[in-house]
């Protein structure tokens, strides 16, 4: 089933205004299940393989409201906003939702979440808040087991060879979404940084196997549009690397185009933190899935004592070639402040700019931010 | 050659025109509602101060935030780059500038040659800027260009908690209805606007010599409060507000001569 560059355009403009009206009439087509998450650790090839959509929730851009009768203004506005979304109803379509214990403010929505705006099923996956030794995959592989047993409790029993083939369709995600970014960091004026997000952030909200041909068609687009390098004299835009969690301010990433810089690697929650390092199958396929959480670049809500984040980070800003890093984090998120000194110390050791833009989501002032941002450029070109 | 720079702030616009390096006229004008208007007002009166015209200038570069809603043609360049640029011309050891302008604040760390390294700049805050002066100001019923010199008569002054405009300006009222001597609450909004402005400036790192830029630096009790919690002199330009727009002006004319 293929989709042509029309339609990628058109479901691109539809997640950016209703990112979840694509499940939404998608549940009412199929009449199958939806299930809500809010994380990149969730196992979503567990819920696929029940027949299920997962759905990533992502906040919306409004100022939040009701939300401030259950958390304190010191929570994320990506907290606030969805809980707000839930107490108006508008999650009505989710089955079930999934929290994954990573920050203090995910732990106690959870529970905000179950008893006052509750899908009919929730579940709770605690992660080990490190990701290293033994005793800590053991225990992340029962909890993985516990949480297909508990939805399969509610959904329906599946095979090995049901995982097996979702695990399938979502390493062939995680593949194209790798090379949509290899083909970018060489030629990052093929797309811009704002289609880029659309398509990642897209990725966890519609069907994985669509988004699979969605892909190929955007890959095999790119492909063909690329003049060989040298004929066309583009304007080269300054390389920015990102890093912080949802990166879903797109009127910033056409600000950010129009000021003459673009994204060309990122270490955000919806970019390649979402999709790097595949899953290698062995006979136990839940074993295979602990062992990609285990090895996938580590969110700085995770600890490792044998992988150091800062030097991961510094080689992929190096190799990505970037001139300059916007870390890029939503107010009041401990889990990047706290990563944010280390990093932003062995950047200026490197001698490479940086800037941190802190936001909430529905308050952005975007011109005020033009300022910084045409100035951190200007910084950059010197 | 002959180059303009012209800095459209919140509160005020300034224009600079520079004759090989010399600054032949200037112009300062409040922005109001409409900053092509007030771009267009500044630029005119500086010109005619030079008494030159529009047409012999070689190159024109606008900055501040109405510097994309200008209606003559220029380049832009953002007010850190232009404030940074014009410091560094006025003192050539200037490695830290302080901006308190109309509307923001800012902290530029810069290098020998008047390039920016670093800087920080305030949110939506605004804390420290010259609202929140002129709102204290008015709480107080003082005049704003005396606020400074009031608060140096203190002996003791009066801690404000709340740097935020809207909270401190309740915070102030409070202090009035207990009796506190108006010496002393002013003493005490320039204390915290210098703590406000000193967290702020520490993220970046901070290093002599320092100049302070902006409208706010004509206020002394903010100099001198601000000078106390950095523990360092700060250098104030003869004409604080012009910076931004002699930094423009002289960026204008780098860039003139690369293209000549």
């Amino acid at each position: 089933m293929g989709i042509d560059s029309m339609e990628i355009d058109s479901m691109i403009e539809n997640i950016k205004y209703n990112p979840y009206s694509w499940a939404r009439s998608w549940k009412q087509k199929k009449g199958k299940g939806v299930i809500g998450y809010f994380c990149s650790y969730v196992p979503e090839e567990i819920i696929h393989a029940c027949d299920l959509l997962p759905v990533r929730i992502v906040g919306r851009n409004a100022v939040a409201t009701l939300s401030g009768a259950h958390l304190q203004n010191y929570c994320c506005s990506l907290a606030r906003t969805s809980l707000d979304m839930a107490l108006e109803g508008k999650f009505d379509f989710l089955d079930g939702t999934v929290f994954v214990h990573t920050c203090d403010t995910m732990q106690r929505l959870s529970d905000i979440w179950r008893l006052n705006a509750g899908s009919e099923e929730h579940f709770d996956i605690v992660l080990p808040a490190r990701l290293d030794g033994e005793n800590a995959f053991d225990y992340l592989r029962e909890e993985l087991s516990s949480f297909r047993a508990s939805i399969e409790r509610s959904f329906g029993k599946t095979t090995d060879e049901d995982l097996r083939r979702s695990i399938d369709i979502y390493n062939r995600n995680r593949e194209l979404l790798a090379e949509l970014y290899d083909m970018r960091i060489k030629r990052p004026e093929l797309l811009s940084s704002e289609k880029l997000y659309l398509i990642v952030t897209m990725s966890s909200l519609v069907e994985k196997s669509i988004h699979n041909s969605l892909l190929e068609t955007q890959i095999s687009d790119m492909k063909r549009s690329a003049s060989p390098v040298g004929l066309n004299t583009v304007d080269e835009k300054v390389r920015i690397f990102g890093i912080g969690s949802l990166m879903e301010e797109w009127g910033f990433l056409q600000m950010l185009e129009e000021a003459g810089a673009t994204f060309v690697d990122d270490d955000f929650c919806n970019g390649r933190r979402y999709f790097e390092q595949g899953i290698t199958e062995g006979d136990d396929p839940i074993m295979a899935i602990a062992k990609r959480i285990f090895e996938r670049p580590i969110c700085p809500c995770k600890y490792k004592v044998s992988r150091s984040r800062v030097q991961e980070i510094m080689k992929r800003v190096q190799d990505a070639g970037a001139q300059g890093v916007i870390f890029f984090q939503f107010k009041f998120c401990d889990p990047h402040a706290f990563d944010y000194v280390p990093l932003k110390e062995a950047l200026e050791r490197a001698s490479i700019p940086s800037i941190l833009i802190e936001i909430e989501q529905g308050s952005v002032s975007l011109e005020q931010l033009r300022t910084r941002i045409e100035a951190f450029i200007e910084t950059i070109r010197g | 050659m002959r180059v303009a720079g012209v800095d459209i702030g919140s509160l005020t616009t300034k224009a600079i025109i520079l004759e090989d390096g010399e600054i032949v006229g200037k112009s300062l004008v409040m922005t109001g509602h409409n900053s092509r208007l007030a771009g267009r007002r500044a630029l005119d009166l500086a010109l005619k101060d030079a008494g030159i015209g529009e047409n012999t200038l070689d190159n024109i570069v606008a900055t501040g935030y109405g510097r994309l809603s200008i209606d003559f043609f220029a380049e832009q360049v953002t007010e850190i780059t232009c404030h940074a640029r014009g410091a560094h011309s006025i003192l050539r050891d200037a490695r830290t500038v302080i901006d308190l302008g109309g509307q923001d604040s800012k902290a530029i760390a810069l290098d020998e040659n008047g390039r920016v390294l670093d800087f920080v700049m305030n949110d939506k805050c605004a804390a420290g800027t010259g609202r929140f002066l002129e709102v204290m100001a008015q709480a107080l019923e003082i005049g704003l260009e005396n606020l400074g010199e009031v608060s140096l008569q203190s002996v003791d002054p009066a801690p404000i908690s709340s740097v935020c405009t809207v909270f401190a300006e309740s915070e102030v009222i409070s202090r009035i209805a207990e009796g506190v001597d108006k010496v002393d609450i002013a003493a005490g909004i320039h204390q915290a606007i210098a703590s406000r402005i000193y967290a702020m400036a520490s993220r970046i790192s901070l290093r002599e010599r320092f100049v302070m830029t902006g409208g706010v630096a004509k206020n002394i009790g903010v100099v001198k409060a601000l000078e106390k919690r950095f523990r360092t002199s700060f250098f104030i330009p003869d004409e604080p507000q012009l910076v931004g727009a002699l930094g423009a002006a002289m960026i204008a004319a780098e860039r003139a001569s690369v293209k000549n």
